[in-house]
């Protein structure tokens, strides 16, 4: 499956330049991505980095023609829009998890930047040694001169014929304001740009160059525009030129992300495995039970306490469970198998029992049909607080909530519940509560089913 | 599904909070930094598989997970991973759709959404576990297959598989693991070129990482075979042929199902995900009354396992695909290789499909 065809690896010498010189520049004459080309390759021999340390990312559009110019370092063309988050990916994956030797460079439209406005503000939030160059030329050039959320005001496009009545966005100062470590825009033609250029790239984190340039093709026509208008647009709309923030105190996320997970394997927060209290249970046949209550009334975590009991007392068990998307308000339910053998289907066609805790529970107990799926042999305990129908013989009225208190009633029905059908000795789960949830909530459970005990030993 | 992940050497994940798809969010955030990976929170799923495809990119295994909404807006991405042959795991955490559909309810309904997600309709290998042990297993599986066919590969489940908490014996657990990264070598001094190279479209090349030695020249667009962006040349079209060769000549290693097939059963039942364990409930059933039935539970959906449903048709009359989705969506796709047989659906949404269901299109 290895080709077999060898070539030459990356020379480690250092190179007087990184531009392919037999590649032409695919730009309409006068176009301001030739000069961000120069000037990118002009920053790349300044720094010397070697040339397999250099992932450049491109976007869609005109600018995502730059691969095939540069000769050696790695290029990575993507998406409109989403160069950002690939090279965020890239740069992650470098920093965190190998040297952070990469320099990663993305090459971004005006358009592609509005796109992928979200992975720029969050690479910046992030604090990734990803530089982005955001060649902005007010319009797609490749499409036809249409107008992009980066098109001054009065500007004439293909999609804003009478002049643009929107006005544009400031992109360096949405990112200033994520929190971006350097923040700097420039004219395609400015002496200062190189310097810019440079020192974005050298950054060692987030660093964002917005270049305001010609798209001789389709801006210039309409808008009678030159390169020293570039400068006054700039002025009419209040766009800072020049370095506009740097800030060299922010940690980069790798740096901060290998403190707190080390942090974290250091303070060893693996739990103890609890002590399997349960004792071998022999059942015959598989039971299903449907329990309902209220949510914050510790429905679902009782019934995975029940389950925990029941894997270690050797049986199969599966747990299922419904609450409204809330999570934090009306019911809450869950639906369990407990069996000898291994589950297959893990619905409850039919259920043995029926467990409701509460109003809201009652009501979603309804409301899914559960208790037209009643068999004979059947049983709904239903708190008695609760008012419903008694004239069904399988209803059974338990005062769970006045033993138990609301929150421990989900529990102590289980635990009343499991003692009774011998699958899990009310002792073994008091025990178990004891040590997960503190000694004061195991005497609670037991005081509980001292107070149903007394009352089944008198009825 | 996480801990499968962890198993196979998945150390790069990042997500986007969305039910039922969330626990293995949660689980990699709690458990990849103290493996030596990272898992982090993603401002969107678009930036979240971004984010795994260019971690893939730098050489490191990556997976995310979602479910349908967020699915829809990975398909962009999923794509490039495809075209630029860049290993990748999603978990698709089916819940009823369409659009966002109904967060807390299983479903499957996003099989073809999800394998038809590229233009040209490129087959995506997709592997569908019914039970937490297949969760595991198949997904060190598809990091295996992500690595050795260099492509995005979906791991299909849904809320009920996804959000069922059951027992598994981790020692019953198979000992397996995946493929690791093969990227190129350097041999003699020298370098073999492979980042895009190929010679017959079989052939599927050394993956060059970002950043190493061998120049990576990726790219989402049409491309020659050592990754240029070229517009309709006949080795352009050559690379197109080869995404979906490479993975069409190795048809018969990438087939997986479950298949408990009676001598001189004359139905068929087939289905896949959840909806499996209900069918074998129901053909246990109606062989204790005496009937003879067959069994096939496809755990790779695609590329569909031909051979092995031909071979389970055999002496077969009669064919019922289970699937939860009201139309029969796998049946569309696995129907055609059912010629000159009746073949029944059962479907149903907004909850799983039942044993007893499934018994009675058994028996009709």
């Amino acid at each position: 499956m290895n080709t077999q065809v060898p070539i030459e690896p990356m020379p480690a010498v250092r190179t007087q330049s990184y531009l392919n010189e037999q590649a032409k520049f695919p730009f309409c004459k006068g176009c301001g991505h030739s000069n961000v080309m120069r000037r990118l390759n002009e920053s790349l021999v300044a720094l010397q980095p070697e040339v397999s340390d250099v992932a450049l990312v491109t976007d869609i559009g005109c600018i995502g023609l730059a691969d095939n110019l540069f000769k050696e370092i790695h290029t990575v063309h993507t998406t409109h829009g989403r160069s950002t988050a690939f090279a965020t990916g890239i740069a992650l994956a470098d920093s965190v998890l190998e040297n952070g030797k990469l320099k990663t460079i993305v090459l971004i439209g005006d358009g592609g930047a509005m796109i992928g406005l979200q992975h720029l503000v969050h690479a910046a939030m992030l604090n990734v040694d990803v530089t982005v160059i955001i060649c902005n030329n007010f319009v797609y050039g490749m499409t036809g001169g249409q107008g992009s959320g980066l098109t001054p005001e009065c500007f004439i496009t293909a999609t804003t014929p009478h002049g643009n009545i929107v006005p544009p966005v400031d992109l360096c100062e949405i990112l200033r304001h994520s929190n971006a470590s350097w923040v700097g825009r420039t004219l395609a033609t400015d002496q200062e740009f190189p310097n810019l250029l440079k020192e974005a790239i050298d950054f060692p984190g987030f660093a964002v160059l917005e270049v305001l340039e010609l798209c001789t093709e389709f801006a210039v026509p309409e808008n009678e525009l030159t390169g020293r208008k570039l400068a006054e647009i700039a002025e009419k709309n209040r766009w800072q030129l020049g370095l506009i923030s740097r800030n060299d105190g922010r940690q980069p996320f790798a740096e901060k992300y290998r403190g707190i997970s080390g942090d974290a394997a250091a303070k060893g927060k693996k739990k103890e495995p609890e002590p399997k209290t349960a004792r071998q249970v022999l059942m015959r046949r598989p039971l299903s039970m449907v329990l309902a209550g209220s949510a914050g009334e510790r429905v679902q975590s009782s019934a995975a306490l029940m389950c925990q009991m029941a894997l270690d007392a050797g049986l199969y068990v599966t747990q299922k469970n419904d609450n409204p998307v809330t999570q934090g308000s009306g019911f809450s339910l869950s639906e369990i198998w407990f069996s000898p053998s291994p589950v297959g289907f893990t619905g409850i066609e039919q259920p043995d029992m029926v467990i409701v805790t509460s109003e809201e529970g009652l009501k979603e107990i309804r409301g899914q049909g559960w208790l037209a799926r009643l068999g004979p042999q059947s049983v709904v305990y239903v708190d008695d607080s609760i008012k419903v129908d008694l004239a069904d013989p399988r209803v059974q009225r338990i005062p769970f909530r006045s033993s138990f208190g609301p929150k421990g009633a989900a529990l102590g029905a289980l635990t009343f519940l499991a003692d009774r059908k011998k699958i899990i000795d009310a002792d073994q789960t008091i025990a178990r509560v004891g040590q997960r949830y503190g000694e004061d909530s195991g005497k609670l459970l037991k005081k509980g089913m001292d107070i149903l005990s007394a009352m089944d030993g008198a009825s | 599904m996480a801990e499968g992940a962890i198993q196979a050497g998945c150390r790069f994940f990042a997500g986007y909070p969305i039910t039922p798809a969330s626990g293995i969010f949660k689980t990699m955030i709690d458990s990849l930094p103290s493996k030596g990976g990272v898992a982090l929170g993603a401002p969107d799923e678009i930036s979240a598989i971004a984010y795994c495809i260019g971690a893939s990119m730098k050489g490191v295994k990556a997976m995310t997970a979602t479910s349908g909404p967020g699915w829809a807006l990975m398909i962009e991405s999923v794509q490039y991973a495809l075209m630029t042959e860049t290993p990748l795991v999603v978990a698709l955490v089916q819940r009823l759709g369409p659009s966002t559909g109904g967060a807390t309810q299983g479903a499957q309904g996003d099989v073809l959404l999800a394998e038809f997600a590229t233009s040209g309709g490129y087959t995506i290998p997709m592997l569908c576990p019914t039970n937490a042990q297949e969760c595991f297993e198949l997904t060190v599986l598809a990091f295996t297959w992500a690595e050795l066919y260099r492509t995005p590969v979906i791991l299909l489940t849904d809320k009920e598989v996804g959000m069922t908490a059951e027992r598994i014996d981790e020692d019953a657990l198979p000992k397996i693991t995946s493929q690791d990264r093969m990227c190129t070598r350097a041999e003699n001094g020298a370098v073999s070129d492979g980042t895009y190279f190929f010679r017959a479209p079989q052939e599927i090349p050394a993956f060059s990482p970002v950043g190493g030695a061998v120049k990576v020249t990726a790219t989402g667009s049409a491309h020659d075979k050592r990754g240029k962006l070229q517009k309709n040349s006949p080795e352009t079209l050559e690379v197109l042929l080869h995404l979906e060769e490479k993975l069409r000549w190795r048809e018969q290693d990438l087939a997986v199902v479950d298949a408990d097939l009676e001598e001189g059963a004359a139905t068929l039942v087939m289905s896949y995900g959840v909806t499996s364990r209900a069918a074998k409930d129901a053909v246990q059933s109606v062989r204790k009354r005496g009937e003879k039935v067959s069994f096939l539970g496809i755990q790779s959906l695609f590329p569909v396992p031909r051979k092995k449903i031909e071979r389970a048709l055999q002496g077969v009359d009669r064919v019922v695909v289970a699937e939860e989705n009201i139309k029969g969506l796998y049946r569309s796709v696995i129907e055609r290789y059912c010629s000159g047989r009746t073949v029944v659906g059962v479907n149903k949404i907004g909850s799983m499909i039942t044993p007893m269901e499934i018994s009675a299109a058994l028996l009709h």
